[in-house]
């Protein structure tokens, strides 16, 4: 009774009204703490693991239940709606992804970093549903950080490579944002991203835009910002990997939807001519360096780059429809919504599904014969990768086909031709491994097919085919979408 | 929801997907879990029966499955008609498989497959939308593929396979157009109201107005190329000359697609879309009658010099076929009375067919597959209760009264009269010229071949030695053959007046109505005078002009692979394989160029972090200049 009269009090005081969209948040914070107190003493992966998973499953529901009409929280600074909500809960979908797989190479100080991945979860949720820069830009900074630990997690030089390049790169970023943070205010005058001036006039406002793409697009690996990724993904941990190319990717997409849609809603023209070059040059920079590869995690890097293209094309589509209540743009963001959440299954499936290979340094060659040892593995990786190469019944035909239906929804025709033609190329490589997987092995051939590395390749196949057949979920995301625009 | 309309084409299918995977392990258990599930659709289909039957209006019921086409199911009285026949000769047909695969180490599969055609054959029949219905269209024809080439070592077996999977495929092809021109052309149509423009029951409840709204030639296109897939399923002239290779399947496929059921399918299409070609324009209702009264007698011709024993039967299904096509095209004098003597006939006929097929699959397996009647005789006295069996089919063919042949079949000839009476004109003579002398040329090659197997002595060493198959695996047929008698007499009248209101028999003079009665005196006193005796072993017909052309069935098989595969279609691909092949070198140098361009492009990612700057640096710089120059010039 005291406690809560002193919290309405406390919320009173400090502009923290509707204080309970906050409580998941704290519950992820204690959680964390009580998972740093348990590791002094126990060191169990499973244990850590298991009260991560724990407390993400019920913030996951918790932010399912918590009532979904527009609400301002934190002086107006963060803006409670459906639309974030989905995304903050995909994201959750894509921690708990990793969370098993992870215990399986972590034997020391795992309590850090389930400790850390609450944190991160912290500030993906706080991110997802502000709209105000500087709130985000901490919020980022605050999963940043975490990741860079994250990253160095393992016992071999070479993640400890992968992180110090991500952390030299990204603080890189973080000037770029902070840059074009304060030049968004010099133009407008607020960081507040919904108050809708239209100041397209400033030649402040292009700078604030670029550097705001530079920073943000490193983060989700946008072509030129792209090169830390393909080291990092590399070498770092599979599953640490598959969340640094999920997880964090799909977030630094909400924020640049959120900054880029909403924020500078009086330059789409600039917007349009940014975000289509980007996405070009991504798609085509993906797709054509991943051709000539043979190391099977930069494969998947690259196309990870290659789908960055895809997802940003959805900025390109809105920013030349304009009209942000028309059918064109709500189908563009309902896509990018459905396309978001199977980029997370299939893209992380690829990633664990790396697990198999005993080595670290993962060659196209090394899966050959996988079809021989264990078929259903094999299968549910063909399906992951098919899934990423665009062919029917699996959730990534029909993100494509969203995708490619809204941008000649709203008279791009040349756009969704260019992006037809890259995905035509990057079947090239995704079958490649295909073929390999389904090769007669030439010598002996050794796979981990434990049952904590099978499981999730084949969950992850399952749900991205699951996610195909419940493809009318774009017509129900298409009431969601409009929430984008506060 | 009235959920047993769907289960009836989801029992089978359950039973496909059990009987596939317990079946590996217990093959004695594929067989009896199959005929259980299509059992266990029998029953929903009666369950349906009796509940639409209580409902007074069709069952329609739907979900939207993607655009503007609806997945579900229509139950009208036709419908009904079907899934019952369907299920319950399926299911027969499946306990008399028991006994004619039990030694074959493949047949879990074979009752796999036998299960998924009979899910595909319930699916089409009960589907309210011509996309769904095409769908399941496609699974039978995928199915009796399989099934064709069950016994894939047996090179014949595997040719005649292709061959009816090609053939089948040029009528889906018209299919096909058929319903993109429907399409095209109703979905900007005022009336359709939230229908999809392919469901079934708005095509058939709208058809006047279709008609009006799209002209009745267009409409009557439209329905021709229907029915160009209805001939090419139910192999009607000339996309006839898959059946009778398609004999080289198991005797249990032949009696189940290729005689009671996925034949009958293209005849269904007919009769369920029959308001389409009632309200079109004439020429396609006379194309339904000609074909199918062609056919009739056609096949029929066919039917008499062949030895084969399958093959003499299957030119007398695609015959029967024929029949029950003609009298569908009647309708333009007898109204929906059509499809209730084509549909009644359609029935007795899987029921005697089906008799006889299976007969005729017990008689083979006591003779070691030898299928040549010549080489039969004297089976009577071997094998007494297969013989009267096949007796009971054979007069049931042959329509002599009082079988149920002769109720169905010549109410049709009979009504084919009145259209000739109603015309006048000698096109509307046709049919009942084709449809009569049908008559007779089925009672001649019934008994010859009846005469050949079951009269006389043993020809052959292996006829010597036939036996009785197992009385328990002839006790399903017995259902058969009592349908073969007396469903003419029992149920004529009442399935007539099921399917249409207020059917009566056509009338007709005395002497019209009894000169099939005396085609059939007349072609059952020659088989007996040629074939009851040893008569038939004098004559020598090798160099007789038409014994040849009949011989060579027309010449058609020729046509088709020599003339138009071997001289048009192989050069046409020819000259295109040429464009292709220089059309892949440019995508193959294209391809080969995109590669040393990522191997370049890989040259970048040295692992330098300070590298990466310059990079990112130059690249946004070129962008940001881009940018502003779009900005400057569009």
């Amino acid at each position: 009774m005291i406690v809560n009269s002193f919290i309405t009090e406390l919320a009173l005081n400090t502009g923290l009204s509707n204080l309970n969209y906050l409580y998941p948040l704290f519950l992820l914070g204690i959680v964390a703490f009580v998972i740093l107190a348990i590791g002094i003493r126990i060191e169990n992966p499973r244990l850590f693991a298991s009260i991560t998973a724990g407390a993400l499953a019920i913030v996951f529901f918790w932010l399912y239940f918590l009532p979904g009409n527009p609400n301002l929280v934190m002086s107006g600074t963060t803006i409670y709606n459906r639309y974030g909500t989905y995304f903050a809960m995909i994201m959750i979908l894509a921690s708990l992804l990793v969370v098993f797989p992870a215990a399986r190479r972590l034997s020391k100080k795992a309590d850090i970093f389930y400790a850390i991945l609450l944190f991160v979860n912290i500030g993906i949720i706080i991110a997802s549903f502000s709209y105000n820069i500087l709130v985000m830009f901490v919020s980022f900074e605050a999963v940043s950080i975490g990741t860079y630990i994250m990253a160095a997690f393992g016992k071999e030089k070479r993640h400890l490579e992968a992180s110090l390049k991500y952390f030299f790169t990204s603080t890189i970023a973080t000037a770029f944002t902070a840059f074009g943070a304060s030049f968004f205010y010099i133009s407008t005058g607020t960081f507040d991203l919904t108050a809708g001036l239209k100041v397209s006039s400033f030649q402040s406002m292009d700078i604030a835009l670029l550097f705001l793409a530079v920073g943000f697009g490193f983060k989700m690996a946008i072509f030129p910002m792209h090169q830390w990724a393909i080291d990092t993904y590399d070498g770092a941990e599979n599953s640490i990997a598959a969340y640094l190319s999920t997880g964090s990717k799909i977030l630094a997409f909400v924020v640049i939807l959120k900054i880029f849609l909403v924020g500078f809603s009086g330059d789409f023209e600039v917007v349009f001519y940014l975000f289509t070059i980007l996405a070009i040059a991504s798609m085509t920079y993906g797709n054509i360096a991943a051709l000539s590869q043979d190391n099977l995690k930069r494969i998947l890097a690259y196309s990870s780059v290659a789908q960055v293209g895809y997802l940003i094309l959805v900025l390109a589509q809105v920013s030349y429809v304009g009209n942000t209540s028309s059918h064109a743009v709500t189908l563009a963001v309902a896509t990018g919504m459905y396309y978001s959440v199977v980029y997370i299954f299939m893209k992380g499936g690829a990633f664990l599904t790396m697990n198999i290979v005993k080595k670290d340094k993962v060659e196209i060659s090394d899966v050959t014969g996988l079809f021989r040892k264990s078929p259903a593995v094999a299968v549910s990786f063909s399906i992951l990768l098919l899934a990423l190469a665009g062919i029917p019944v699996t959730g990534g035909f029909f993100a494509k086909y969203n995708l490619f239906l809204a941008l000649i929804t709203g008279q791009l025709w040349w756009l969704a031709v260019i992006a037809i033609l890259n995905s035509a190329i990057s079947v090239f490589y995704y079958f490649r491994v295909i073929l390999y997987m389904f090769k007669d092995p030439v010598g002996e051939t050794d796979f981990n097919l434990s049952t904590s590395v099978r499981i999730p390749v084949i969950a992850t196949a399952f749900i991205t085919v699951g996610l195909g057949v419940a493809f009318q979920m774009v017509y129900l995301l298409m009431s969601v979408a409009p929430g984008l625009f506060g | 929801m009235f959920i047993w309309a769907w289960l009836i084409f989801i029992f089978p299918l359950i039973g496909f997907v059990l009987s596939w995977s317990i079946g590996r392990y217990r093959k004695m258990l594929g067989g009896v879990i199959a005929s259980f599930m299509v059992g266990l659709s029998l029953l929903a289909s009666y369950e349906t029966f009796l509940y639409v039957n209580s409902l007074g209006h069709p069952l329609y019921q739907s979900y939207q499955w993607f655009y503007n086409i609806k997945i579900g199911v229509y139950v009208d009285h036709i419908t009904l008609i079907m899934v019952l026949m369907v299920s319950l000769v399926s299911t027969i047909i499946h306990l008399f498989t028991m006994y004619y695969m039990k030694g074959d180490p493949g047949r879990h599969v074979f009752f796999a497959e036998t299960s998924l055609f009979t899910a595909g054959m319930l699916g089409l029949v009960v589907s309210s939308n011509l996309v769904v219905f095409f769908l399941f269209w496609e699974l039978v024809g995928l199915c009796s593929y399989l099934l064709i080439g069950f016994w894939f070592f047996k090179p014949n077996a595997t040719a005649a396979a292709k061959k009816a999977f090609i053939v089948t495929r040029v009528g889906d092809l018209l299919f096909l157009i058929g319903m993109a021109v429907i399409y095209n052309a109703l979905v900007g149509y005022p009336g359709l109201g939230g229908n999809s423009p392919l469901s079934i029951p708005f095509l058939i409840n709208n058809a006047s107005s279709i008609a009006s709204y799209m002209g009745a030639t267009n409409l009557g296109i439209a329905a021709v190329l229907l029915l160009g897939g209805a001939a090419g399923k139910s192999s009607q002239f000339p996309l006839h000359v898959w059946i009778p290779d398609a004999m080289e399947g198991p005797t249990p496929v032949s009696a189940l697609i290729h005689a009671a059921t996925m034949v009958t399918a293209g005849v269904y299409l007919v009769a369920r879309t029959y308001n389409i070609f009632f309200y079109s324009a004439p020429f396609a209702m006379y194309s339904v009658a000609i074909i199918g009264a062609f056919t009739a007698l056609f096949a029929g011709t066919l039917g008499i010099v062949v030895n084969d024993l399958k093959r003499i039967l299957a030119y007398s299904t695609i015959s029967q076929l024929g029949y029950m096509m003609a009298a569908i095209g009647l309708a333009p004098v007898i109204g929906a009375a059509g499809i209730s003597f084509g549909m009644f006939h359609l029935v007795i006929h899987a029921m005697f067919k089906a008799l006889l097929f299976l007969t005729a699959g017990a008689i083979l397996i006591s003779l070691m597959d030898l299928r040549d009647v010549r080489q039969m005789g004297g089976l009577w006295r071997k094998m007494p209760v297969t013989i009267t069996l096949f007796l009971i089919g054979s007069i049931a063919l042959a329509a002599i009264p009082p079988t149920s042949g002769f109720y169905s079949k010549d109410t049709i000839i009979s009504a084919s009269w009145l259209y000739f009476s109603h015309y006048g004109s000698f096109q509307a003579f046709l049919p009942w010229l084709f449809l009569s002398l049908g008559a007779l040329l089925t009672v001649l090659y019934t008994f010859r071949m009846f005469f050949l197997v079951a009269v006389g002595k043993p020809r052959s060493h292996l006829a010597e030695h036939a036996k009785e198959a197992p009385i328990i695996a002839l006790i399903p047929l017995f259902i058969l053959a009592f349908f073969s008698l007396f469903g003419g007499y029992l149920f004529q009248v009442p399935f007539y007046n099921y399917l249409a209101t207020g059917v009566t028999l056509p009338s007709i003079p005395a002497y019209i109505e009894d000169i099939p009665l005396i085609y059939v005196a007349i072609g059952f006193l020659v088989a007996l005078y040629l074939y009851g005796t040893s008569r038939w072993k004098s004559i020598d017909l090798s160099r007789n002009f038409f014994y040849n052309l009949l011989k060579w069935k027309y010449y058609m098989d020729v046509l088709y692979t020599r003339i138009i595969a071997e001289r048009i279609i192989l050069p046409v691909s020819a000259a295109f394989s040429t464009v292709e092949n220089s059309y892949n070198s440019g995508v193959d140098r294209t391809g080969s160029g995109a590669l040393s361009f990522g191997t370049l492009l890989r040259r970048m990612q040295d692992g330098v972090v300070e590298n990466y700057f310059i990079v990112l640096i130059i690249g946004i710089s070129i962008v940001f200049l881009l940018v502003e120059l779009f900005k400057v010039v569009i």
